[in-house]
């Protein structure tokens, strides 16, 4: 089975995150989301308060998917930048390394060359940061779950899930 | 591959719902949405056509709360079900932990549940999975159809590998939730069994049996992420937990712990804090002292350590409107370049005390004007003149 577990610690996560808001800063948009292809948060920038952060990303890795085997349809192996432009508010996105998705949603305050421009930048560090965490996971050991966390959660669910 | 993010503590994994069109995949997770508490569940997204099929799938994420710390999340996606849409299905399939099989019982489908697992074994293939080793159970849906096929006939034909299996009705809700839970134990137990040695997530956990002053630590951890199991779709435990004692504890590398002497143990039981003797790794030697300190402090107040970093983050990235400094840097503009009547009047009397100061500079320092009075206090001073230049072009008096 394909292993491509992906374990991020907190000095990898630092590292990131100030990477996203110094983009977010330079390029002035409104929030950034890192997600994974598999549709996980991995972590975000900026002011998401207000949105659904969980769905966005399912529903951002699945456009993103989409959009993939389209490339492949027409020939090209990947579009590794994709724009949704709104009224108001717009999405940049750009493919980070070989598994997980940069997302910037901006408005008009600032221009989408600014945010490409700075997306491509963090997109470039960001990679090196996940080929040094796929390195680092290559040797370390394979993270799993306890027998406590694996029974406690069952124990969850039966309460949880009542018919 | 079930996703482990040590900073915002949160443990994902992703069940897929796969069977033959119309076999009632969507329907198992609308029940679910229906019967699960809000607070536990987020808004279930549907990509569908307008006669209610699914196009590409549906999504409802499940939150159990916080366990040991680590938040427990679970991503349930459906695909579409028709032979037609395999494009979108196989896509849906990236990333899977554990699959649901929605059989329909129904005679007349029989083949059609054949060709959807296989489908599922192709489709899995493609991204490098084994179906042998994919957790996986069947659900014998619609059993509550008359004529439908005999458990015994389907496992027969449906299940040569032994899946464990559940007879259900999803639209009354039978057998709906035992699927799931039997589910989300699979993938739990393959995620156990894949960690070779105790890991940060398992060496939390089990540093709490084995060493009974650890028992106290767990309230201190679980104190700060407490305030991070926030109802559902919030889910903003990232910024906190990053700040937050317990992540600060992580290790830095995997390989530094060890069942024995589980790194997490040392932050938690800080009342007694025994740093570099039970631990292997020196980096998390130098990083406990300090680390633990900060846990003990910012778990007696977990509130406002949830709070404050969300309100640092969007500090430290360009401001929004309704935020000060925009709002101050737009006020300024008019009153420079385009004066309304009531700005205007204010630059009016501004520029005359401007003029009478500066009309008391050239008396007492004459200036080379040989029309004393009237230009030199402009020449002299470039505002005053700024100021002249605007007042004459805008018509003011």
């Amino acid at each position: 089975m394909a292993d491509d577990t992906l374990i991020i610690y907190e000095e990898e996560i630092n590292l990131i995150e100030s990477l996203m808001s110094k983009m977010l800063k330079g390029a002035e948009a409104r929030c950034a989301l890192l997600v994974d292809k598999d549709g996980h948060l991995i972590t975000r920038q900026g002011f998401t308060h207000s949105l659904d952060t969980t769905a966005l990303a399912a529903l951002l890795a699945g456009s993103f998917a989409s959009t993939r085997e389209i490339a492949r349809l027409v020939g090209e192996e990947e579009f590794s930048v994709l724009f949704h432009q709104g009224k108001k508010d717009h999405i940049h996105m750009s493919l980070v390394g070989e598994r997980s998705i940069l997302v910037v949603i901006f408005d008009d305050r600032t221009t989408i060359g600014m945010v490409r421009l700075y997306a491509k930048e963090a997109s470039a560090e960001l990679a090196r940061i996940f080929e040094q965490i796929k390195a680092k996971s290559a040797t370390g050991v394979k993270p799993g779950i306890s027998d406590e966390f694996a029974d406690m959660t069952q124990d969850k669910l039966d309460d949880i899930f009542q018919d | 591959m079930v996703s482990i993010n040590y900073s915002s503590r949160e443990v994902c994994c992703k069940i897929v719902y796969y069977g033959p069109g119309l076999s009632g995949k969507t329907t198992n997770l609308q029940y679910v949405h229906s019967k699960v508490p809000g607070n536990t569940r987020g808004d279930l997204i549907s990509l569908a056509t307008e006669a209610d099929r699914t196009l590409y799938f549906d999504f409802l994420p499940i939150n159990i709360g916080t366990i040991n710390g680590f938040a427990a999340k679970f991503q349930l996606y459906t695909v579409p079900g028709q032979v037609y849409y395999n494009a979108t299905r196989k896509l849906v399939l990236r990333g899977v932990d554990g699959v649901v099989f929605v059989a329909d019982s129904q005679p007349d489908k029989l083949d059609e549940n054949i060709e959807s697992l296989m489908n599922l074994q192709e489709n899995l293939e493609e991204y490098g999975y084994n179906l042998d080793e994919m957790p996986l159970v069947i659900q014998y849906n619609k059993r509550d159809l008359p004529g439908v096929m005999s458990v015994a006939q389907l496992e027969e034909r449906l299940n040569p590998k032994g899946w464990p299996y559940y007879e259900a009705s999803a639209t009354i809700g039978n057998g709906v939730f035992d699927t799931l839970k039997l589910i989300i134990k699979l993938v739990l137990d393959r995620a156990k069994s894949a960690g070779t040695r105790s890991q940060p997530a398992s060496s939390e956990t089990a540093g709490a049996t084995p060493q009974p002053e650890v028992a106290a630590a767990t309230p201190v951890m679980s104190a700060p992420t407490a305030s991070t199991s926030r109802p559902y779709p919030t889910a903003e435990p990232e910024v906190t937990a990053t700040s937050s004692p317990s992540a600060s504890t992580e290790p830095s590398d995997p390989v530094a712990t060890t069942p024995a002497s589980p790194s997490y143990q040392e932050p938690s039981s800080v009342a007694a804090p025994k740093p570099e003797a039970a631990d292997p790794s020196p980096v998390d030697a130098q990083a406990t002292p300090s680390a633990a300190t900060e846990s003990v402090e910012s778990s007696k107040i977990p509130e406002p350590a949830a709070q404050s970093p969300d309100d640092s983050q969007p500090a430290s990235s360009r401001p929004f409107p309704g935020d000060r400094e925009e709002s101050g840097a737009k006020k300024i503009t008019p009153i420079a370049f385009t004066p309304t009547p009531k700005e205007s009047s204010a630059e009016v009397s501004y520029e005359k005390n401007v003029l009478k100061n500066s009309s008391a500079d050239t008396g007492a320092a004459p200036s080379g004007s040989s029309l004393p009075g009237m230009a030199p206090p402009l020449r002299r001073r470039s505002v005053s003149r700024k100021r002249g230049f605007f007042k004459r072009l805008f018509g003011i008096k």
